[in-house]
């Protein structure tokens, strides 16, 4: 009877004082947890071909709190995982994390069923990204950091949608911890959607071919090319060096990772006085015909100072010719009629100034004063190129304006955001033209006759090519002293702006190759070290897109 | 001829009672197989997924540009 009372006593003490405590226990034993982590979408090319993507993968791991003895634990991996006994003991011991310890990523099933069953080792399942065409595209592809999460380019842009959202699914579990119910999930697993992007693989790759050989071949500094579909706005391509390997970013230099097409500016040079031609026809201030006196290389007057030409003087020459010679005389007279507000609001429409809204991060305004700070100096200086900053990214789309015949247009990156069924969710149509910059037949006019005749006559010869005409023009541009005021004498970026077919243009392709080395005595002129790699590039470019020869 | 009906009563119950447990744990059975056919599946999308990165790896722009130009150095060797 005694022992009966007591039974029953302590059933009661458990069942009523020690309940919370043993249903928590028993809550937690049962317990499981697994979290799902989204898989990152794909960023691919406009043909489809695999920029970045994400992949499972599995780690074995120790967790050092839990193993009581390194060294035996070791002995038993090793075998398992193929590695030495102390190199598994070494990373244990020398883990930043105390609860885990990566031993081998990427292991065989057999070696995870196999590692699990010694205590205090454990298998985690993550996703990796790859980034399958490596320097490529890194600079507009960007990378993630280890926790997934974009850090550049269009892995930060984008970041959002490439991420998705995670849940966690809670089960019961047996005594040997396998899941035998679901209880609940909080959240939605949803996985990040994919981005297409208007970058064509085949052109980036020969494009950048192209400009490294010149990069290194001149020892340059930096150089930038882009190839543009002039019509819309679709950046084909788009190569900035020097540039990095994504899935090593850890050990590259940070200043390698920027996008330097739109994170860069500069002085363009003489690359801009088509635009300021342009702005001038439109405005009326000259025509086609008339002839300017070029002062025979030496012009100076009050409030302007002193200009000089790069070569030889000239005498008279129309607007034609002074793009053809590249006259920087010629362009100040031009610009002295214009006046500051004209060349200003003309610029402005141009693009100049401001963000040009391409889809990547980083991007900068350049460099515009407002007109009512100009002096003397700024409206004979701006229109060949000095007093004002651009990106590359500004003058490609300034030179689209000029090749689709004066219509605005704007660069853009992204074709389409892919749901995990291939469905378009968002397709970045460009905007429709809603009119114009310059009328058609000043643009059809500098595109055709004016630029067409640098190439075939002018500084532009090197970019001359048999199938097809060619407009351009070179630029090649004193870079500032950092130290004192004015211009290096050493220090030049060397561009050139080329389209074709004059005709109908396909393609805008501009390159840029900043501080060529003076030294090794090849030359440093736009005309000759940036000209015939942008030549190489419409070639190969129209020639893969299967246009016919004119 | 009680006695073996008492037998087969018996046996019958045991085995009503051992269907019984069993038809009781089929959920948890069922869920536990559903579990580790979806860890199949991943697994095998993931071995997928890495022949896929690894074909895009080969055939990309980028890595044949590679291998013409070590081909044509090889050549010139």
């Amino acid at each position: 009877m005694v022992s009966f009372l007591a039974l029953g006593g302590r059933c009661f003490y458990l069942q009523y004082y020690r309940n919370k405590h043993y249903s928590e226990a028993c809550l937690i034993q049962q317990r499981s947890y697994r979290n799902l982590l989204p898989q990152r979408g794909v960023i691919l090319d406009c043909r489809g071909r695999v920029l970045a993507a994400s992949n499972g993968t599995q780690t074995i791991f120790a967790d050092p709190q839990v193993i009581e003895d390194a060294k035996t634990t070791s002995s038993e991996l090793a075998p398992i995982v193929d590695m030495g006994a102390h190199i598994i003991c070494q990373l244990m011991l020398e883990s930043s994390s105390p609860r885990f310890a990566p031993i081998k990523v990427g292991p065989s099933v057999e070696e995870c069923a196999q590692a699990r069953k010694i205590y205090g080792i454990g298998v985690q399942s993550d996703w990796q990204r790859h980034y399958p065409m490596g320097r490529l595209a890194a600079n507009v592809v960007g990378f993630t950091g280890r926790d997934n999460r974009g850090l550049e380019g269009i892995e930060l842009k984008y970041n959002k949608e490439l991420s998705g959202s995670a849940a966690r699914n809670i089960l019961f579990a047996d005594v040997r911890r396998r899941p035998i119910r679901a209880k609940q999930q909080d959240g939605v697993l949803t996985n990040g959607k994919g981005i297409i992007l208007t970058i064509d693989a085949t052109i980036q790759q020969f494009t950048r071919n192209e400009l490294i050989k010149q990069y290194e071949n001149y020892e340059a500094e930096s150089a930038v090319a882009i190839v543009a579909e002039p019509k819309t706005g679709a950046i084909l391509a788009m190569v900035s060096l020097p540039d990095f390997d994504p899935a090593d970013f850890r050990t590259t230099d940070p200043n390698n990772f920027r996008s330097r097409a739109i994170t860069d500016w500069y002085e363009p040079g003489s690359i801009l006085k088509p635009v300021s031609a342009a702005i001038a026809l439109e405005a009326g201030v000259v025509n086609k015909t008339e002839k300017i006196f070029c002062e025979n290389g030496n012009y100076h007057g009050k409030g302007f100072g002193r200009i000089g030409e790069y070569r030889r003087g000239f005498g008279d020459l129309t607007v034609r010719e002074i793009l053809i010679n590249s006259s920087n005389i010629g362009m100040a007279k031009i610009g002295q009629r214009l006046g500051k507000d004209r060349l200003y609001d003309g610029l402005k429409l141009f693009g100049f100034g401001r963000k040009t809204g391409i889809e990547l991060p980083g991007e900068i305004d350049g460099l515009l004063m407002p007109a009512h700070t100009w002096t003397g100096y700024s409206v004979t200086r701006i229109p060949f190129g000095q007093e004002i900053c651009v990106t590359s990214m500004q003058l490609v789309r300034a030179f689209c304006i000029l090749a689709n015949g004066g219509r605005l247009v704007r660069p853009f990156m992204v074709r389409a955001v892919v749901d995990n069924d291939g469905n378009i969710t968002e397709l970045k149509r460009p905007p429709p033209p809603v009119g114009y910059i310059v009328k058609p037949e000043v643009a059809n006019w500098i595109v055709k006759e004016a630029m067409a005749s640098v190439v075939n006559e002018g500084t532009g010869k090197r970019a001359k090519l048999d199938k097809w005409q060619v407009f351009g023009k070179t630029g090649t541009a004193n870079i500032a002293r950092s130290d004192s005021r004015g211009y290096s004498d050493r220090d030049y970026v060397a561009s050139f702006i080329a389209g074709a077919p004059a005709e109908d243009p396909v393609i805008v392709v501009l390159v840029s190759i900043r501080k060529p080395n003076r030294s090794l005595g090849k030359g440093y002129e736009g005309g000759v070290v940036a000209s015939p790699v942008a030549a190489r590039i419409v070639e190969k470019t129209l020639t893969y897109l299967g246009v016919k020869p004119d | 001829m009680s006695q073996f009906r008492f037998v087969f009563v018996v046996l019958c119950f045991t085995a009503v009672l051992i269907f019984a447990v069993n038809l009781r744990s089929a959920n948890d059975r069922i869920f536990y197989e559903l579990c580790a056919c979806n860890a199949d599946m991943s697994r095998l999308k993931q071995e997928l997924g890495t022949k896929q990165l690894l074909l895009e790896g080969l055939i990309n722009p980028a890595a044949i540009s590679q291998r013409v130009g070590e081909s044509n150095t090889d050549n010139k060797n």
